[in-house]
């Protein structure tokens, strides 16, 4: 069976602006992949290519063996970025014209709708109308779309904005039933611990090019720790014999813990028995990278910028968990 | 196909099954029909008796007993009786029976209903001791309907006979109390004017019956003459007809490009349109938005042209309808609705809310409304080089070809298809160009497009 997306040197520009540049990616069917990648990465831009709304200058796309989405439009779920209810209408008949336009017909039709409702957990909105529910319920609604024909293909645009956390761990349930139940999932968020808690695969993009495309766990072994969390076992004690040792490159402190990043070349093992001799701990930990930590890594390696960009990276991350 | 039609269907439905378009469409026929059943009805109530006296000041001694005689009640009756029979002669018979059948009230009773009760008046010299200025005292005191002294009329010594130097003769003062009726006072300045013509010619030894004969030459209407044979001209009807026509024409199908640019503009700031358009082609969404609100236009020219063709029906003049008129307005209708629409379509489409939609649709607004503004001259002179030409100009072409069919001498055949042929050729440039900038302008964001703007995307796509 061919793959769920192929995209082949695929560029795509705003007049001056270079939105994506010749990217390749191929998505094998019933894989549930992340897009990752600061605001205005390019994400969307290339979402919106594979969804044929918008058109690359170059390149080519192939969704669910066809040239275009636009011949398999009844078999992709698709939740954009921006989205929005038809105010005045019913939730119930927006959710019906939805999925009959989506080519969901027949008798069985509004009986689907209500078990949607009751699976996010509003069922007696049908009969509401739309501007009456509060945006996180709107946000369910129009996840609900995306889903209600059972696509093979979903494509969700920052599922997660504007949900609080319990309706963000509602959601990514649903999610993750959509991939038991086997269908192809492709999300983009901007806040990578999200991608990092539910992909098998993550492509990065930053500035419109693709930064990699690899499985979490493969992403984790290959950038390999270089971080020691460390908390002493008195909290009075001094971290200074910890900064002169050789292996040790620095030791910042972040929320109460001490993060000991060791010298390139060093084996952090034998960093770690050096860190525990040197003052008694309480809490002795090699951190496993975050994706934020192999973002990082990647760019800075690139431009040389790290503390700038985690910064607004952490911004970025701060604004999705409120919204 | 069927996406388009869910479309169209939702459209139709989100416009119509709405309390504010059921209100705003049915309201102008209710509010006529309110109108058609309660004037009568406040005129009738509004003519009560009125019973009083006038008194006459008459150095002459020719006026009073004349002015008795023409403003007793029986006089008076028989005037209007004279006045009925007039007004039923010139009623046809058709619509006499019509409104007989529909229980309307009959001729001569809704003109009692405007000209109200026979009123009883009493004529009374003014007594020789009573001077001018204390019978107007008696005017200020007292109401209206209390049966007193309503005017009082100064005779001229002069009227009726004029010393020999004089050129005209005198005439007479009126005054009457406050919030007297008009329509007494007429009767009384017309009973004056009698009694002193008759006055005078009776003084000056001459022939009444003659003066009148010779003077008289009745007004008659005029018969159009055309090729299927004479008719009576009905004036009125010939100028009323084509506005109405077109003005049908243009509510209809500005309510529906109206509605059509709203609800673009709604999908598009409320950011529905990239739902929708996972689900259909710009091209299924806006031709499926253009047929959801032509139906609601066609829905209004039924309703308002059924209501017209029922009134014409109900007072038998069907008649000065020729029935094919009907079907070149459902045709026309269509032409000028595709053309309105596109526009409509694209500055939806392309601008992020109402308030930047208008700066766009003033200059379309003008256009539409040229044949408007010339209806006059168009339906005057209907074959005209004027009229010809903007019956061939879309995107008033339309309108323009309405007005001429529908006026006294319809134009010739090929110029109405040679306008139809235009109207589809701009109708479909027009489609491709909008659904161009649909496409792009449904997703751009920002600062509000221009017509530069929208003509760079209809390059760029």
């Amino acid at each position: 069976m061919a793959d769920a997306i192929v995209l082949d040197k695929v560029t795509r520009s705003f007049g001056e602006h270079v939105a994506v540049r010749d990217f390749d990616l191929v998505v094998p069917r019933g894989k549930l992949y992340g897009f990752i990648g600061p605001n205005g990465a390019g994400k969307t831009t290339t979402i919106r290519m594979v969804m044929s709304i918008l058109f690359p200058d170059r390149g080519r796309i192939e969704v669910l063996g066809h040239a275009s989405a636009l011949e398999a439009k009844d078999q992709i779920g698709y939740l954009p970025e921006e989205r929005g209810v038809y105010k005045k209408m019913r939730v119930g008949s927006f959710l019906t014209y939805i999925a009959r336009l989506k080519g969901v017909d027949g008798a069985r039709l509004g009986q689907r709708v209500q078990e949607w409702l009751a699976k996010v957990e509003l069922p007696d909105v049908a009969g509401k109308r739309c501007e009456e529910l509060s945006k996180g319920m709107q946000q369910k609604i129009q996840f609900i779309t995306a889903v209600i024909h059972e696509p093979e293909l979903l494509i969700l645009d920052e599922p997660f904005s504007g949900l609080d956390p319990v309706n963000m761990r509602l959601v990514r349930e649903l999610i993750l039933d959509q991939h038991r139940r086997g269908a192809t999932i492709i999300f983009s968020t901007h806040v990578m611990s999200q991608a990092e808690q539910i992909c098998d695969h993550v492509v990065m993009i930053h500035k419109g090019a693709k930064q990699l495309d690899d499985t979490v766990r493969n992403i984790r072994a290959r950038f390999d720790p270089r971080t020691i969390l460390f908390e002493p076992l008195d909290p009075a004690a001094s971290l200074a014999p910890i900064e002169a040792l050789p292996a040790v490159r620095a030791v910042t402190q972040v929320a109460g813990v001490s993060e000991v990043s060791v010298r390139d070349g060093v084996d952090p093992a034998s960093a770690m028995q050096a860190v525990a001799a040197a003052v008694p701990p309480a809490r002795l930990e090699l951190r496993r990278p975050t994706l934020e930590d192999v973002f990082v890594q990647i760019v800075t390696d690139q431009e040389g910028e790290a503390s700038g960009l985690r910064a607004v990276l952490r911004a970025d991350a701060a604004v999705g968990a409120q919204a | 196909m069927t996406k388009m039609l869910h479309v169209a269907l939702r459209e139709f439905l989100a416009t119509v099954a709405t309390k504010g378009f059921l209100i705003g469409m049915l309201a102008p026929p209710i509010m006529i029909g309110l109108m058609s059943v309660l004037m009568p009805r406040l005129m009738k109530n509004d003519a009560p008796k009125i019973q009083g006296e006038v008194a006459v000041a008459d150095p002459t001694g020719a006026i009073v007993g004349r002015l008795e005689t023409y403003l007793s009640p029986e006089a008076i009756a028989e005037r209007r009786d004279a006045l009925r029979r007039r007004a039923e002669a010139q009623t046809p018979e058709a619509l006499r029976k019509a409104a007989q059948s529909a229980g309307a009230p009959e001729v001569s009773q809704a003109l009692d209903a405007v000209l109200g009760e026979v009123p009883i008046l009493r004529v009374v010299p003014l007594p020789g001791e009573e001077t001018l200025e204390a019978a107007k005292d008696v005017l200020r005191k007292g109401e209206v309907d209390d049966g007193g002294r309503l005017a009082v009329v100064s005779v001229h010594g002069d009227a009726v006979t004029r010393p020999e130097d004089a050129r005209a003769f005198g005439t007479y003062d009126l005054y009457v109390r406050e919030k007297l009726d008009d329509r007494i006072e007429d009767e009384i300045h017309d009973g004056l004017r009698e009694a002193l013509v008759d006055a005078r010619v009776e003084a000056q030894g001459l022939d009444r019956d003659q003066i009148e004969a010779v003077t008289r030459v009745p007004r008659v209407r005029s018969i159009t003459v055309t090729e299927g044979g004479e008719k009576k001209t009905n004036q009125v009807l010939n100028l009323l007809l084509p506005v109405g026509f077109m003005g049908l024409l243009l509510i209809s199908v500005m309510t529906g490009g109206q509605y059509l640019l709203t609800t673009t503009i709604e999908e598009k700031s409320s950011r529905i349109v990239e739902v929708l358009l996972s689900a259909v082609s710009p091209m299924q969404l806006m031709t499926g938005k253009i047929l959801g609100q032509m139906a609601v236009g066609f829905l209004i020219l039924g309703l308002y042209a059924g209501m017209g063709v029922l009134a014409l029906l109900s007072f038998a003049m069907l008649g000065v309808l020729d029935l094919s008129l009907l079907l070149y307005l459902g045709l026309f209708y269509v032409l000028a609705y595709f053309l309105v629409a596109s526009f409509m379509a694209a500055v939806g489409a392309a601008v992020n809310e109402m308030r930047e939609a208008q700066t766009l649709m003033t200059p379309a607004m003008i256009v539409i409304m040229v044949p408007w503004l010339l209806w006059m001259p168009i339906t005057r002179d209907p074959n005209g080089t004027f009229a010809v030409v903007t019956s061939l100009v879309p995107p008033i072409n339309t309108f323009v070809m309405m007005l001429r069919l529908t006026s006294t001498t319809p134009p010739p055949a090929w110029q109405v298809w040679l306008s139809i042929a235009i109207s589809v050729v701009s109708v479909y440039v027009a489609l491709r160009v909008a659904a161009k900038i649909f496409r792009i302008g449904l997703l751009m964001f920002g600062k509000a497009p221009n017509f530069a703007t929208m003509l760079r995307w209809v390059k760029m796509a």
